[in-house]
C-alpha cells in the first residue's frame, strides 16, 4: 500500500507545530547540564529560564519562540517508497492546513528577497529538497523552520588546499562574528569540501545531528572536539550576556572534492528546531526527534 | 569595564516612567523586572515612521517619549468588540535596527530599548546622552514574556503587519531581562567580542597544540 499524499500533509504540518512548541528532549538535557555546570551567575539565570520557558511551551501548547521562522523540510526517499499523489503539494498544502489551524496563530516569516514584503505562502514555499535512499522501503523527513535570529550568520568561503590551522581559523572567526547575537548556546554545522552548494548542505545537515553523535572519522571528531572546546571558552554565553555556555556541539561533515575547499558554517540557536519521522509504505508513521 | 563574570548582578524591580537619574543607577550584568507601559515593534519600516512623525510632530503612542522601546515581535489582533488582544511577544535582534536607533532614542529621549543581542556603538552613545540603558529578552523565550502582558493600551499604525505595528503594553513583573548596555556607555556586547577577540590567537594556539600532541606533524 502506498503512503498517501493525505498522510504526508497531515504529517509534515503535525511536524511543523511540534517544532515550534517544544524543544527537542537531547537538547533540553544539555541545556540542564549547562547550568548546573554554568559559573556566571547572569548565564546561570538566562539557562533556568530558558529551560522554564520552553518546559512551559510544551505544557501548555504555546510557542517557543514568536519567530516561527519559514518551513525548511528535508525529505529522504527509499529507492522501493511508493508515494499515492503529489509529494510536494502535500507539503504545501499542509503547511497552508497549519497557518490556518495552529493555535495560537503564527505570525507572517516568510519573505520576499527583494521586497521584504511577509506573507505565509509564496511561490517555492515550503523549502523542500530531497535525498535519495538505496533500498529503503520509507520515506524519511525533517522539519527545520529556520528564523532570522540565527540563520543570518551562516557563512561559506572557499579555501585552497586549507591547513587544519585555516579551517580552525575559519569556524572560530564565524562564531566571533554571530558573537552574542545567535541566540546561544548554540548548535554549530561545518561543512568541509565538495561543492560550493554540497558545503552548505552538509553544514546544515550537521545541525540536524541529535546530540551526543560524532563524526565517524576519528580526525574529524577530534575536531569538532577541539572546536567545542575552544567555542566554549570565548565567553559569550547563554543569550551572548556572558557566560561559559556558547555552543551545545560542533558538528563537522566532510567530503572529498579537489583542492578548492568550501567551508561552510551555520547555526542553531538554543531552541534547536528540528523534528523528523519516517513513513513505511505500509504508513506507519515513526518519529525519532 | 572588564569581564562581568566576577561582579555581582543586581535586580531591580522598575515600574515606568522612570527618570534618566533612575536608569543611571542601574549597571551592565544587573537584571531588571518592568512593570507599566512599553512601546514595542519589530517593523524596520515602523522605525522610519517613528522618525517622519517625531520630526513632523505626527502621532505616537503616548508612552513613547521618555519611555521604554522594545524590539518585541508581538501577536495582536483585534477582537469582536473592536479591542486588541496580545497573545504572546518575544525579543527580536535588535541589531537589524542600528541605522535607527541613535536617532530615535535621541528624539524621544529614551530611557529603555531593548530585544536581544545589543546595538552598535552609535546608540551605546545615543543612550549615553540620554540616560538610556538596553535590556536583553530571552530569545525563544514567548511563554514566559507573555504572562506578563496585563493589557494592550493601544495598537497604533494596524496598516503594518501584526508584528510591525507599534503595540503598547501594560506589562506585570516582564523579566528577568539582562542590562546588557548600561547608560554610561558601557556594553555587555562589546566587552564581550573584544575578550573573544583578545582570546582568539591563545584559542587557535591550543588547538594546534591539541592537535599536534594528538599526531606529531609527519615532517612531509
Amino acid at each position: 500500500m502506498p503512503i498517501s499524499s493525505q498522510l504526508i500533509r497531515s504529517v509534515t504540518a503535525q511536524m511543523y507545530e511540534w517544532s515550534l512548541k517544544q524543544i527537542p528532549d537531547d537538547t533540553r538535557d544539555v541545556l540542564k547540564k549547562f547550568a548546573a555546570a554554568e559559573r556566571n551567575p547572569v548565564g546561570r539565570k538566562t539557562l533556568a529560564i530558558m529551560l522554564e520557558s520552553s518546559e512551559a511551551a510544551k505544557q501548555n501548547s504555546q510557542l517557543v519562540c514568536s519567530d516561527v521562522g519559514f518551513p525548511v523540510y528535508m525529505i529522504k526517499v527509499g529507492s522501493r517508497a511508493q508515494i499515492d499523489g503529489n509529494l510536494r503539494q502535500a507539503i504545501t498544502d499542509g503547511f497552508a492546513d497549519l497557518v490556518d489551524g495552529i493555535n495560537p496563530p503564527i505570525l507572517q516569516m516568510v519573505t520576499h528577497p527583494l521586497t521584504h514584503k511577509r506573507s505565509y505562502a509564496a511561490p517555492g514555499m515550503p523549502q523542500v529538497t530531497f535525498d535519495w535512499v538505496d533500498d529503503a522501503d520509507y520515506i524519511e523527513i525533517t522539519c527545520s523552520p529556520k528564523a532570522l535570529g540565527s540563520g543570518r550568520w551562516a557563512a561559506l568561503e572557499i579555501f585552497v588546499y586549507p591547513s587544519l590551522d585555516q579551517v580552525e581559523k575559519y569556524v572560530m572567526d564565524c562564531v566571533l562574528r554571530a558573537g552574542s547575537q545567535a541566540c546561544p548556546p548554540i548548535v554549530v554545522g561545518v561543512g568541509i569540501g565538495g561543492t560550493f552548494d554540497y558545503a552548505a548542505k552538509m553544514a546544515k545537515e550537521a545541525t540536524l545531528r541529535p546530540h551526543g553523535v560524532h563524526n565517524e572519522d576519528p580526525m574529524v571528531a577530534a575536531l569538532e572536539e577541539r572546536l567545542l572546546k575552544a567555542i566554549n571558552a570565548t565567553g559569550f554565553g547563554p543569550m551572548g550576556t556572558g557566560g561559559d555556555a556558547t555552543a551545545m556541539a560542533v558538528n563537522v561533515n566532510i567530503s572529498h572534492g579537489h583542492g578548492f575547499v568550501p567551508i561552510a558554517v551555520c547555526f542553531n540557536c538554543w531552541i534547536n528546531r528540528r523534528t523528523r519521522v519516517r513513513i513505511g509504505n505500509d504508513g506507519e508513521v515513526t518519529r525519532y526527534e | 569595564m572588564s569581564s562581568h563574570a566576577s561582579r555581582a548582578s543586581a535586580t531591580h524591580h522598575l515600574t515606568l516612567p522612570v527618570t534618566a537619574e533612575d536608569v543611571r543607577k542601574i549597571a551592565v550584568g544587573d537584571m531588571v523586572y518592568l512593570n507599566g507601559e512599553i512601546v514595542v515593534t519589530i517593523g524596520l519600516p515602523t522605525h522610519q515612521r517613528i522618525l517622519d512623525n517625531a520630526a513632523s510632530g505626527g502621532h505616537l503612542p503616548q508612552a513613547l517619549p521618555h519611555g521604554a522601546f522594545f524590539h518585541l515581535s508581538c501577536y495582536n489582533r483585534e477582537t469582536a468588540d473592536g479591542s486588541y488582544e496580545a497573545l504572546y511577544m518575544n525579543p527580536s535582534t535588535s541589531t537589524r535596527y542600528n541605522s535607527y536607533m541613535p536617532r530615535i532614542v535621541k528624539a524621544l529621549d529614551l530611557r529603555m530599548v531593548g530585544g536581544k543581542g545589543g546595538l552598535d556603538a552609535a546608540s551605546v552613545a545615543a543612550m549615553r546622552e540620554t540616560g538610556c540603558i538596553y535590556l536583553s529578552f530571552l530569545g525563544g523565550g514567548c511563554t514566559m514574556l507573555a504572562r506578563a502582558i496585563e493589557k494592550v493600551v493601544a495598537v497604533d499604525w494596524t496598516d503594518y503587519i501584526s508584528q510591525f505595528r507599534l503595540v503598547t503594553l501594560q506589562v506585570k513583573d516582564l523579566g528577568p531581562a539582562t542590562v546588557g548596555i548600561d547608560a554610561h556607555g558601557n556594553s555587555i556586547y562589546t566587552t564581550l567580542a573584544q575578550e573573544a577577540q583578545d582570546k582568539l590567537p591563545a584559542l587557535l594556539a591550543q588547538m594546534k597544540a591539541e592537535r599536534e600532541a594528538a599526531a606529531p606533524p609527519a615532517g612531509e
